[in-house]
């Protein structure tokens, strides 16, 4: 069938009706049915609760209290920390996370011996499978003051340091070691999309740089790299969406001393609901509600700039 | 036209499958996580359970109970037998077959899930408790909010009164106005002070020499710096515990006594009969001006700031005790004994080669100047929830099938002191061996009609301890006789039962209740880094007031108001 024959197929379609066009397709729509209800019920049904942010909600003491919560959430100086402090900390992570992995991306291609270069991304990928809870014991392990810490105790034997360093409990150095946790966890896998996109260079373009007399490094700045950046970019416009879901990774690893820089929003959200006698759900539905909105906005945000850069949105 | 058949037969299996998903989750688990043991033989059947008879009498059919780690018949330890033997005991008891479900929750969080189960649940939904154990802080904040069932008259006119020894701790928790919602059926115990001999022994010193916060201070200093363990290097500590304090469990100071002395970092009521709140006092600086020194010294194992109970517990039994500590403060009684049992089962020796024991340190004259002994803690307490229908049928259903035999003196008492017969106790006569092999090996030997503890179900090498209620704590002892004569916890009880003091009593108001979160992560924060050094404890209990002053003052008018 040719393209004009197919045009004129669709326009005729579509001088159907609405009802026409579902009676016609009514196959599609009842296959389509079970996953609309599915969807209804398992991620719509649950918004409901959304109501409960204007509530008062203790026990079973439900009452209205219009805008209260929001009033006593802008208020609230621990909020707004934990809001910023959500911001920077899932930022800085994102565009290391990011950077490193393309690195470690562009290197892994350049590795010659494919049975190097699959060792190397099978050690690299094997940190992602273990749970945030079991890497923060193990670096907890490792960094403790206690005599028990390895790195302490090693620093101590070399003569390099005369007192442990309280690396999770010190408020200059609890991000840098936080930043550095999650990149020994997550860049290898973050290697994954770019290796993939590198993998699909055409050769060409590298034999036209060799005739033209390039070096490896001029490979990697005018071949290699201009393959990536749509990569990049759509790497972190999507991951833009989510800065604000950050939670397992903090929790796993803040403690009292360091809650000025660590406090994140869902981490504030968690202490106020889960380790308070009778919360207040109706509150902390609030904060839910607005991270909701803010995290709303910053899809539709990406949505554009994704319109900009790849010429389609994400959403 | 077939085709579209085909598609359709496979959309409705969809539907109902996805459909039949929806419809089970109605019926499962309700809002709580956890183990359960459920006598009945379906799920469905856990839904709370009962109904008025001809005769007008409320007939309980299902029980339904919420515990924490206090029940140690646990699920993968012999739950499912204390189960069988509980609804044998009690439908025969109370005339009609009764099945129990229980929902054990993770210790940690229980007044997180308790608080969740409760706000979501509604008396009759799956899941939703008819009965409940809870602090004595829990209590306070529920008392009032009419989810519990005033069980005073129950109470009063219960069975086991006239075997109660210990009436004063049930009589404690009523309410001014006479109510009570809180049944404990023993008393709280404490924390006592354990030290390892082997290296008492080495540094030269007995637990007589140690009767000031200075001998103290300088038997964990000797602890930190003198190689008690014998394995010629650094790396041990003095003392260890679960925090700096608890700030969110009364009697708040009972994992370090020595370092916070008189200080209660706390609401309590001072000696006038006045509500203060104990952060701000001056004492609290002197508690916090010791732990800075002990960790400025190196006899407080950093680990303490971020360790959980058990992380402490087993680092002080640990197989590797070139890292471990001398002192630890932990539960009085059956502790003693769990506590050796580790040690022997790690076989942790001393620096003479033979097995590590732990002596128990009286407490120091500071504490005893101050408190008067280590303190007892508020007996926890069960509680029955109110369905709000104005009729007491169903609660005192409850309360007689749940609470009148939990005390009978005999067969359910029995059940929750010891465990089921067979599984965790028996009187028949019987051989067995633990550790077979090893160095710590032990051979026990039963005659016929000899009560005794057996294996624990779920750790064949060591020797099942108790259940729920402590023997020697319970108000109401047993009748039959069956009483586990362990010497060590014998000794153990003994020596708490005579240095103790009750603590002081838990605050609640409406004010605390809304901001008791905030105020102990604050705390903590503030302890934490006054105990490292970040900041002075002056400026640490500073920062409180500045932050909480008004709601601290706040808090004590309304507790004092309630008292007048």
């Amino acid at each position: 069938m040719s393209k004009t024959d197919n045009n004129g197929a669709g326009s005729r379609e579509n001088k159907k009706s609405l009802k026409q066009q579902i009676f016609v397709y009514r196959g599609f729509y009842i296959m389509f049915l079970p996953v609309l209800i599915y969807v209804l019920l398992i991620y719509y049904w649950p918004m409901l609760g959304v109501r409960y942010s204007f509530y008062s909600y203790k026990l079973r003491d439900i009452h209205w209290v219009g805008l209260d919560n929001f009033t006593k959430l802008f208020g609230e100086k621990e909020f707004w920390l934990a809001f910023k402090n959500t911001l920077e900390i899932s930022i800085v992570k994102l565009l290391l996370n990011t950077f490193v992995a393309v690195i470690i991306s562009i290197f892994l291609n350049e590795m010659v011996s494919m049975f190097c270069k699959k060792f190397v991304q099978t050690i690299i990928y094997l940190p992602h499978f273990m749970s945030y809870a079991v890497v923060a014991a193990i670096f907890t392990l490792f960094l403790s003051t206690s005599s028990t810490g390895f790195v302490n105790e090693t620093l101590k034997s070399w003569g390099w340091i005369s007192s442990s360093i309280d690396f999770l409990h010190s408020k200059t150095m609890w991000r840098p070691i936080f930043y550095l946790i999650n990149l020994w966890k997550e860049t290898g896998w973050g290697t994954v999309i770019f290796f993939a996109t590198l993998s699909g260079i055409n050769p060409e373009l590298y034999e036209a740089a060799s005739i033209d007399g390039a070096t490896r490094l001029q490979k990697i700045r005018y071949v290699t790299f201009p393959a990536l950046s749509n990569t990049i970019i759509i790497v972190l416009i999507l991951n833009l969406a989510k800065v604000l879901n950050i939670f397992e990774p903090v929790f796993v690893l803040y403690n009292s001393r360091v809650l000025e820089v660590s406090d994140v929003v869902s981490t504030y959200v968690y202490r106020k609901t889960f380790l308070t006698a009778v919360p207040d759900y109706g509150y902390t539905t609030a904060v839910g509600l607005f991270k909701s909105l803010v995290g709303c906005v910053l899809m539709l945000a990406s949505n554009v700039a994704s319109k900009k850069v790849r010429g389609r949105g994400i959403l | 036209m077939k085709k579209k058949l085909v598609s359709l037969m496979l959309v409705a299996a969809m539907a109902v499958t996805a459909l039949a998903g929806c419809g089970g989750g109605s019926t499962s688990g309700g809002s709580t996580s956890g183990e359960s043991t459920s006598g009945g033989s379906a799920s469905g059947e856990s839904t709370s359970g009962g109904e008025t008879a001809a005769n007008g009498e409320y007939v309980l059919s299902t029980l339904n109970i919420i515990v924490d780690g206090t029940l140690t018949a646990t699920v993968d330890a012999g739950q499912a037998e204390f189960v069988a033997q509980w609804e044998k005991a009690v439908s025969e008891r109370i005339g009609h077959d009764i099945k129990l479900n229980i929902t054990q929750l993770d210790h940690s969080d229980y007044a997180g899930t308790v608080s969740r189960t409760l706000t979501t649940g509604q008396p009759g939904d799956a899941g939703y408790p008819d009965a409940l154990i809870m602090s004595a802080s829990m209590l306070r904040q529920y008392q009032n909010t009419g989810l519990l069932w005033n069980l005073a008259d129950a109470y009063d006119n219960a069975e086991f009164q006239s075997r109660i020894t210990l009436p004063n701790i049930n009589l404690n928790l009523r309410t001014s106005d006479g109510k009570q919602f809180g049944f404990a059926p023993t008393y709280g115990n404490g924390c006592v002070t354990y030290i390892k001999k082997g290296w008492l022994d080495k540094i030269g010193k007995t637990v007589d020499d140690i009767k000031t916060f200075d001998d103290y201070y300088e038997v964990l200093k000797a602890f930190t710096t003198e190689d008690p363990d014998g394995n010629g290097s650094a790396g041990t500590y003095g003392v260890i515990a679960a925090g700096f304090a608890k700030y969110d469990e009364a009697p708040y100071i009972n994992y370090m006594p020595e370092f916070w002395q008189g200080a209660y970092p706390n609401f309590y009521k001072n000696k006038d009969g006045v509500w203060v709140d104990g952060f701000a006092e001056d004492a609290t600086i002197g508690a916090l001006t010791r732990l800075n020194q002990g960790y400025k010294d190196g006899v407080i194992d950093p680990d303490t700031e971020e360790a959980g109970t058990k992380q402490a517990r087993e680092k002080f039994f640990s197989n590797d005790q070139t890292t471990s500590e001398g002192v630890f403060t932990y539960w009085a009684g059956t502790w003693l004994r769990t506590l050796t049992d580790n040690l022997e089962k790690n076989e942790v020796k001393n620096a003479a080669g033979e097995p590590e024991t732990l002596v128990q340190l009286p407490p120091i004259q500071e504490i005893k100047d101050t408190w008067g002994g280590y303190l007892n803690r508020e007996a926890p307490t069960w509680v029955i929830t109110d369905d709000g229908d104005g009729n007491d049928a169903r609660e005192q259903a409850i309360f007689d099938a749940l609470f009148e035999t939990m005390l009978d003196g005999d067969v359910v008492q029995t059940l929750w002191t010891y465990g089921a017969e067979g599984v965790h106790w028996s009187t028949e006569a019987e051989e067995f061996t633990t550790n077979p092999g090893a160095d710590n090996e032990k051979k026990y030997s039963y005659a016929d009609g000899e009560f005794h503890l057996k294996q624990s179900p779920n750790d064949p090498n060591t020797l099942w301890k108790k259940n729920h209620l402590d023997s020697v704590l319970v108000i109401a002892p047993l009748t039959n006789g069956f009483v586990s004569d362990d010497p060590l916890i014998t000794e153990g009880n003994q020596f708490f039962t005579e240095n103790c003091v009750d603590a002081p009593a838990a605050a609640s108001c409406d004010t605390l209740t809304e901001y008791e979160a905030d105020i102990a992560s604050k705390k903590e924060e503030l302890v934490n880094k006054a105990t490292v050094g970040e900041i002075t404890p002056e400026e640490a209990v500073q920062a409180y007031i500045d932050q909480f002053g008004d709601i601290s003052a706040q808090i004590c008018e309304e507790l004092n108001a309630q008292e007048g």
